[in-house]
């Protein structure tokens, strides 16, 4: 009865071929956008991941018991200190670290370099030259110049902010800042390198310093607003958080380790929406292929009264038709699902090689995304398998509604049908 | 044996209600090849149709073999059909996409019949109606009468005790409609199979060895005839 049945069905879908053609092919288009959208947001949201990672965050940071919470107003009061020592300790466990001072000044232009005088806010960071690049991922950035060196007053600006403000290599500027203690002080600093990095956050609002500079003026010598380590892609940066304080013992200080997750837990907690508004796209794509063919039955059903009134008079139970149709409907969903996984895929393999640039958007816009321009896609199996499986299992559970009502119509009234 | 006593269905049209059946009886012995005559709107189909199963009634009573059929639910009814009724349609109702073979066969596909036997009987019975070589054409490269063959043989592959034929003649030529009667003829003798059919054709009533007449949704003549 089942080979019957899926004869039968086969048969029938070859008897309409022109509106199987067009309902699979609806189907098919629906998937392979969602498979495309589906690839770029993943995509996007490793990349981002790796560039937050690679420069912003590190893999761990060691901070100030306090610190986290006053982390806006980027206190240089709450610091951490013997900053040396305790890097040497993790040096001796494995663990790569560099320290960071992160302050905020008032940036001063010069009408000399700018061809006006002016101000704005800046956040700086101040870094040591010799080991940050061993942790975060700036080596290959650099577009324009150099990096600063140790002990010197020198200065690296992300590229979109130095084209806002029009800075050059060689130009001077000033940073006013409130030094340890309350104090201020003003740098005189010197661009030297202009960097353009991956990561759309750095090239808006970076300014890198080197840190033994920044310690001399804002009395910061040996200690840092935090400690920043570098773990392996493969590493478990929660192991890691949970190893270092036995690493760095009991001191007078109380410490707070946090791995890259819980640094930029506002940022998942955006990626975890637009994974779900996904889901909506997957939803719409459905509903569209779901009235697709939900139309094509009902035009099947009814073009076909007649014949179901016979198989129902013959004595076929009204489940088994229920089944026949449903195997129909099932084989435009696959024939849909498999066009739409393979169109999808196709594109895919463009997307994940070369990927699109929306840089264009980026430049002018900041939708979190820590991409700068060209958002590739990302190979995803459970996704790939997820859409083929709902294209199928969807397309045979919209047969059931008009299937049900063509079975309940009387069989005299089916074939008397016209 | 079907016994039809008191049976009355009514339908609605709209607010009125249209008295298709007033108070049918009738008793048809095994083996009888019996017509149902009258004009369009006697009651000719519905009276096919309430002993077919596959309509409800709304008085009376109708029991096959001592069965009351009228009595069963949905499920019940389809079972009686699948086991006990063959039909014959005045259009055929042939699967368009299936071979003859295939139209024939899945009705025994639907009783599980070991695909073997399904496939003796089905040539078998191809070969009774005359359409051997034929098997594997579909409905749409055969002509009427050929259809209706297809559609006799798919009524008696499964050796039914009742085989309701509505109008089987309609669609045919007269020379076609008087080859399949003949045909019908000879399967009621050789399996001894009951036969009803529903006809408005007095060439077709003439092969009934029995004519009821209906009128109006009563039974008005009740006629017994030599072969």
């Amino acid at each position: 009865m089942v080979r019957f049945l899926l004869a039968l069905a086969c048969k029938n879908l070859l008897r309409y071929k022109r509106r199987t053609v067009i309902t699979s092919v609806a189907i098919a288009v629906g998937l392979a956008l969602f498979i495309i959208i589906d690839s770029i947001l993943i995509g996007v949201n490793e990349d981002s991941v790796r560039n937050i990672r690679w420069h912003e965050t590190s893999s761990v940071r060691i901070m100030h018991a306090d610190y986290w919470k006053d982390r806006l107003l980027m206190p240089l009061e709450v610091h951490i200190s013997d900053v040396q020592e305790k890097i040497g300790l993790l040096g001796e466990h494995g663990l790569t670290a560099t320290p960071r001072i992160t302050f905020s000044a008032q940036m001063i232009l010069h009408a000399e370099d700018f061809g006006e005088d002016g101000n704005l806010p800046v956040v700086v960071t101040a870094v040591d030259p010799r080991t940050d690049n061993s942790v975060f991922r700036f080596e290959e950035t650099l577009i324009d110049g150099r990096f600063a060196t140790s002990g010197s007053n020198e200065l690296v600006m992300g590229s979109w902010l130095a084209q806002d403000i029009r800075a050059k290599v060689g130009h001077w500027v000033s940073l006013v800042a409130r030094g340890n203690g309350g104090f201020f002080e003003a740098m005189d600093m010197q661009i030297v390198g202009i960097v353009n990095c991956p990561n759309p956050n750095v090239n808006r609002s970076l300014i890198m310093v080197p840190i033994d500079t920044v310690g001399i003026y804002l009395d910061m010598e040996d200690l840092a607003t935090e400690i920043d380590v570098a773990l392996p892609a493969s590493a478990d940066p929660d192991e890691a958080a949970s190893r270092i304080p036995g690493i760095l013992g009991n001191g007078e200080q109380a410490l707070a380790v946090m791995t890259w997750r819980e640094l930029s837990s506002e940022y998942l907690a955006v990626i975890g929406m637009e994974r779900k508004s996904s889901s909506i796209i997957l939803f719409l794509v459905f509903l569209i292929a779901a009235v697709g063919i939900s139309n094509t039955m009902i035009m099947a059903i009814n073009e076909r009264t007649r014949e179901l009134g016979m198989m129902r008079a013959l004595g076929m139970p009204d489940p088994l038709i229920q089944v026949l149709f449903i195997i129909e409907s099932g084989g435009i969903g696959l024939l849909g699902s498999i066009s739409g996984t393979v169109l999808g895929s196709v594109a895919n393999i463009f997307l994940v090689r070369n990927g699109i640039d929306f840089g264009f958007l980026m430049r002018m816009n900041d939708f979190g995304y820590r991409v700068q321009g060209i958002f590739r896609g990302a190979w995803s199996v459970q996704s790939l398998a997820t859409t083929f499986a709902a294209g199928v299992v969807l397309s045979m559970l919209v047969a059931w509604i008009p299937t049900r009502r063509a079975i309940n119509k009387d069989i005299p009234a089916c074939l008397r049908h016209q | 044996m079907i016994q039809v006593q008191d049976v009355v269905r009514n339908y609605k049209a709209g607010e009125t209600v249209v008295k298709a059946l007033k108070g049918v009886s009738l008793e048809i012995a095994d083996g009888e090849f019996l017509s149902i005559a009258g004009p369009s709107g006697s009651g000719k189909t519905t009276l096919l149709n309430l002993i077919g199963c596959i309509d409800s009634l709304d008085g009376g009573e109708i029991t096959i073999d001592g069965v009351p059929v009228s009595r069963m639910d949905k499920h019940a009814k389809t079972e009686f059909r699948r086991n006990n009724l063959g039909f014959i349609f005045q259009t055929y109702n042939l699967i368009p996409v299936l071979s003859a073979y295939e139209n024939v066969s899945f009705v025994l596909s639907i009783l599980n019949v070991p695909e073997r036997e399904i496939k003796e009987r089905t040539m078998m019975i191809l070969q009774e109606v005359g359409l051997t070589g034929m098997e594997d054409r579909r409905p749409d490269r055969l002509s009427g009468g050929q259809q209706q063959r297809i559609a006799i043989a798919r009524a008696l592959v499964k050796n039914p005790k009742i085989v309701l034929a509505d109008e089987p003649t309609a669609n045919l030529d007269s020379k076609t409609g008087e080859e399949i009667l003949r045909l019908m003829q000879e399967m009621n003798r050789k399996y001894h199979t009951t036969f009803i059919f529903s006809t408005h054709d007095r060439m077709v009533m003439d092969y009934a060895r029995r004519l009821v007449s209906l009128h109006d949704g009563q039974v008005t003549g009740d006629e017994r005839r030599e072969a």
